[in-house]
């Protein structure tokens, strides 16, 4: 008998869940208040899809606009910090330690800046986003080897050639693990606000409900939550397959190693 | 312009030192002040000779090196490579190999070999073709789509040689280039090194820690002393060549590394 692999293991563990979720409640070892079973959250979520779908599309607008800001502020200031050492000792230290503050405490004062709607929210997931792909940013040109720079130069590369052609691609795999983070967090950013202070998103659905006690609402929208950041991580997951397939190339089968002697051969 | 040509043909001949360096004098900013790490560095490599340069760690063999790939700027002195001054690196004259880690780790083997002529901008077909060449030329034919991570140091350090010579330079220069394999892969890469030197008839300058290396590679070895760099001694190697490897069991290979031997451990 061979051993299951990690990744049946793994469904499996996750059908466990659900078929737990379904039953516990069932069983009556949880109140439906506290734990509504999986399929009335389910069949409440398909009743009421119209209003969720709404719900959805305005928190993943406000995710997209966020993510754009957050992504696209982060790795452009990322860039200018970590490239330039005099602001990168000066800012770098700051930085780091806003990244530690709790940004969410200033979710009052964007409110107050920019009203109760998608502005507010996409404000500060954005700036809550922005930190750790600015930071990883600067990190991934910051620890670039040396010795590539002083390998291009030497083959005559101009400053944009090195730019595009040594620093970019070598600050790749670390600025994707910001996006990730950053991604992860604006979509944190976007939910929090919502259920803070709002009234639409997925985020306003889980407040409101929870509010009136509606329990299969506030877990249908939680499975919504949940959905969208399974779904943005399996997207960052493809993207990094594709573009770091210098990484992985040759790694995931052993076969290469078996055309070695048959290539030396042809030689 | 045939005319130009012909009325100038210093232009057409090769110079016939590849490499020219005159009263070359090195000195940086430290923390405690300037420091001399170059001095009073003359020497002269005929076009088509290898020169291998040893001498003990921080001796400025390094700074030389760039300095002769036009990466670093002398304090005082003149280079010249291939008959005019380097300011600034010029690959169509000089190829360096660096010790490791410089094949960028994002492009194939084929990729990293045609990096010097994507930034000339030569056209898809051409640089693609004369990388496959250089490959060929290294031994390495077939292994162009591999990404430096699937091959081994030996094979690495043929890319980077490949690399190196892509553009055709006159001159290679090699920073302790096989200083991170193992004694086995040393060996053959030095040997496959003088095959591919015989092949192109380079001019190379070489730098090692390893002064069987050396005397195995070179037909002279230039000794340098500690800080401030300056050349010591200028030991010609005239073993025959091809060499082989029981060369090095030879009384003529141990009296040559050990005179060597003695000069740099005499440097304080």
């Amino acid at each position: 008998m061979t051993r299951p692999s990690p990744r049946t293991v793994r469904r499996l563990i996750g059908l466990m869940l659900l078929v737990a979720w379904e039953a516990t409640p069932r069983l009556g070892l949880l109140p439906e208040l506290f734990l509504p079973p999986l399929s009335k959250t389910l069949a409440v979520l398909w009743s009421d899809r119209s209003l969720y779908g709404a719900a959805l599309l305005v928190t993943l607008y406000e995710v997209a606009v966020a993510m754009l800001i957050a992504c696209g502020v982060g790795i452009l200031a990322g860039a200018i910090v970590g490239g330039v050492a005099t602001l990168r000792n000066l800012l770098l230290p700051v930085f780091s330690s806003l990244y530690a503050v709790p940004i969410v405490i200033l979710y009052p004062i964007f409110t107050a800046w920019f009203g109760i709607g998608s502005e507010s929210k996409i404000a500060f997931a954005g700036v809550y986003g922005f930190f750790p792909v600015m930071l990883s940013t600067a990190a991934g040109i910051r620890t670039i080897d040396e010795q590539y720079l002083l390998a291009a130069r030497s083959m005559g590369a101009t400053l944009p050639q090195l730019i595009a052609r040594v620093i970019i691609p070598a600050s790749i795999p670390t600025v994707l693990a910001g996006l990730r983070l950053g991604g992860a967090l604006t979509i944190i950013g976007v939910v929090v606000s919502e259920m803070l202070t709002s009234a639409s998103g997925i985020g306003y659905l889980v407040t409101m409900n929870r509010t009136i006690l509606d329990s299969p609402r506030v877990f249908a929208a939680i499975i919504v939550v949940l959905v969208m950041s399974v779904a943005f991580d399996i997207l960052v997951r493809t993207i990094e397959r594709r573009t770091l397939v210098w990484q992985t190339a040759g790694r995931r089968t052993s076969s290469a190693d078996a055309a070695v002697p048959a290539r030396l051969a042809t030689a | 312009m045939q005319h130009v040509a012909q009325l100038n043909p210093a232009v057409e001949a090769a110079p016939a030192a590849a490499v020219e360096v005159r009263d070359l004098g090195h000195i940086y900013a430290g923390r405690d002040g300037p420091v001399p790490a170059l001095s009073d560095i003359s020497l002269t490599v005929p076009t088509g000779r290898f020169v291998v340069i040893v001498g003990p760690s921080g001796c400025g063999k390094t700074s030389l090196l760039m300095m002769l790939a036009g990466l670093r700027t002398q304090t005082s002195g003149t280079i010249m490579i291939d008959g005019r001054p380097i300011a600034t690196p010029d690959p169509s004259r000089v190829g360096v190999v660096f010790q490791e880690a410089s094949l960028f780790p994002w492009l194939t083997a084929v990729e990293n070999v045609e990096f010097p002529l994507v930034l000339k901008h030569a056209p898809r077909d051409e640089r693609r073709g004369r990388a496959e060449a250089m490959l060929n030329l290294v031994g390495l034919s077939g292994f162009g789509g591999r990404y430096p991570h699937e091959l081994s140091g030996g094979m690495k350090q043929r890319v980077s040689i490949a690399r190196g010579l892509v553009q055709d330079p006159p001159v290679l220069l090699m920073d302790e280039p096989f200083a991170a394999l193992d004694e086995q892969t040393r060996m053959t890469m030095g040997h496959e090194l003088l095959r591919i030197w015989s092949q192109t008839s380079k001019t190379v300058v070489f730098i090692t820690h390893s002064l069987t290396e050396a005397v195995y590679l070179a037909d002279e070895v230039l000794v340098m002393s500690a800080r401030p760099g300056r050349i010591l001694d200028r030991v010609p190697i005239d073993l025959p060549r091809p060499r082989t490897y029981k060369m090095m069991a030879t009384d003529v290979f141990g009296a040559l590394r050990e005179r060597i031997w003695q000069q740099i451990r005499s440097t304080p």
